[in-house]
């Protein structure tokens, strides 16, 4: 993660907010292009509103209502129960992505993956099998190095594990190729140089296929089985992990609560008020 | 486009499952398309028999009629393999980009792909674009950082790049030619035999009209004198092999003179 994470991140949101309109905008006035006009405006806000909710999902944020409001759905503001609820079918129907509402009195939604991979998935593929073990272990020295590994870093985990650049390995090939090439292609890694570095040098992260298929508690038990210990043998990734955990079991629990969340009776009860201060 | 006489398919997660792992992937030549296809069988429906890739396709596609976006297969320029990805039809910016990049990252792009369209290769210098990198909106951003910015477009599958030159991927083709096409009219190039978007191909001496690789290796395909097709001039340009998926298998390299059977969407 990179430093001045606060200040960074706020200047980010702002960044985003601006962003996200602009997006909206333009897909609204696409979208009135592509069709004639005698169609119920509700339904061009729902196809919107899928293309956000799939936008929130790729950059792992959650979906206010504030936002969406501002955003997307605008002078349609009193229908708007009506048109998440169609936007929701769509996404669950479809990409097999659930809306749960994790926090009914600021209205703050997340989408959960009903079709939710497991490291199982990493093994079923059998082209993949003989890599699992050595992806696992990339993406272990990643995570013990703050999420952010040298490419010496892992050239040294590499090397214990017997395989050295330029010398072809009779299972993983060779291995240069494979870490800087193959699973960053498959998204499994992030390879990228050093910013400023000079002369320049490079370093790994996870891909997001990484971040979709594994999570930290089950890297940090493969290194820790690897390393012939447990887990909590490294505290602060493991409090780190723990964390990371949390807040997916956190969203798998709000899916388990209750579907009708969504019901408008309850959010009238309470005082809302935005989740974020109002941006530039 | 069949529009709404198509029946409209059924989604199982078998389906939902693809389109998921396609999305996260952005772009997948064909054989990673149907090992992505027998994984998602695998997982959801181990019994079941793999449907045919075309029709498996069709009918996500029916589904997804009704949010104006398609899986589309395209080509890719250089050597005619066949690639898919999915596409927002109803997206006429390059905000498909938005997620993976700011607002000074998305617009250095912008300028690269100006600077593409308007070159006569389809290629644009690393040194053309980053002198462009004071007129960047947004935050400012350093040349350096612009390099990096440009490998991370290479990186996620949006450009390639070329001995210190930068042309559209594949990917950015089959996701903004209607982008393209409608910003960039009167500079937009297109090919004499599928009438697609043309970035990289070959053009006549005579009379300039263009082809895409692609193409010139099929039209001219065990032809010993190619002949323009329009000005009938003799064609100057080495023909390029078709691809063929069958011998790129099993032998590792592409190789050829069957026939290729992509297809291209308008």
């Amino acid at each position: 993660m990179p430093r001045g994470r606060k200040s960074k991140l706020r200047a980010r949101e702002n960044r985003r907010q601006a962003q996200e309109e602009d997006l909206v905008l333009q897909r609204a006035t696409a979208v009135s292009h592509t069709e004639p006009t005698n169609r119920d405006p509700l339904d061009e806000m729902v196809v919107l509103s899928v293309y956000y909710l799939l936008y929130k999902y790729q950059i792992k944020e959650p979906i206010t209502k504030a936002d969406m409001l501002r955003n997307v759905i605008q002078v349609y503001r009193n229908r708007f129960h009506e048109i998440l609820k169609r936007a929701s079918a769509h996404m669950e129907m479809v990409f097999g992505l659930d809306l749960k509402e994790v926090d009914p009195y600021r209205h703050i939604y997340v989408l959960i993956n009903k079709l939710e991979i497991s490291y199982d998935a990493i093994l079923d593929d059998v082209r993949e099998v003989p890599k699992t073990g050595l992806v696992m272990a990339v993406l272990g020295v990643i995570f013990m190095n703050g999420n952010c590994a040298t490419e010496e870093q892992v050239w040294q985990m590499l090397n214990l594990m017997g395989l050295y650049a330029g010398r072809k390995h009779f299972i993983f090939g060779e291995p240069r190729k494979l870490i800087t090439k193959d699973l960053v292609e498959a998204n499994y890694l992030e390879y990228r140089q050093v910013p400023n570095s000079d002369p320049p040098c490079y370093e790994f992260l996870w891909g997001p296929r990484a971040h979709a298929e594994t999570s930290k508690i089950k890297v940090l038990e493969f290194m820790a089985k690897i390393h012939d210990t447990v887990p909590t043998a490294f505290p602060s990734l493991y409090e780190e992990a723990v964390k990371d955990e949390v807040e997916r079991a956190r969203a798998r629990a709000a899916a388990k609560a209750h579907t009708a969340a969504m019901a408008s009776a309850r959010s009238r009860a309470r005082a809302t008020s935005p989740s974020r201060p109002n941006k530039v | 486009m069949q529009g709404s006489t198509r029946r409209m398919g059924v989604m199982t997660d078998v389906h939902r499952r693809f389109l998921q792992l396609l999305m996260t992937h952005g772009v997948l030549e064909e054989w990673d398309v149907k090992r992505l296809q027998k994984h998602c069988y695998k997982v959801h429906d181990r019994n079941a028999t793999v449907e045919k890739l075309e029709d498996f396709i069709n009918n996500i596609n029916s589904v997804l009629e009704s949010l104006y976006i398609e899986i589309k297969k395209g080509v890719t320029e250089d050597d005619g393999r066949p690639i898919y990805a999915l596409v927002n039809l109803a997206t006429t910016s390059i905000s498909k980009m938005a997620s993976d990049f700011a607002e000074n990252e998305l617009d250095l792009f912008r300028k690269a792909l100006e600077l593409i369209i308007d070159s006569e290769t389809g290629f644009a210098s690393s040194t053309n674009i980053l002198n462009l990198v004071d007129q960047l909106k947004g935050k400012k951003m350093r040349k350096k950082e612009a390099e990096h910015v440009l490998q991370k477009f290479v990186q996620n599958k949006w450009l390639i790049e070329k001995e210190g030159e930068f042309t559209l991927h594949g990917r950015a083709i089959l996701e903004m030619e209607q982008y393209i096409r409608e910003t960039y009219p009167d500079a937009v190039k297109v090919c004499n035999i599928c009438h697609s978007l043309l970035i990289q191909g070959q053009s006549c001496d005579t009379c300039g009209i263009r082809m895409h690789l692609p193409c010139v290796a099929k039209y001219f395909q065990s032809n010993s004198e190619p002949h323009c097709p329009h000005c009938n001039d003799y064609w100057p340009h080495e023909i390029p092999e078709v691809f063929d998926p069958e011998k790129e298998r099993d032998a590792g390299i592409s190789k050829s003179s069957k026939k290729s059977s992509r297809s291209r969407q308008h």
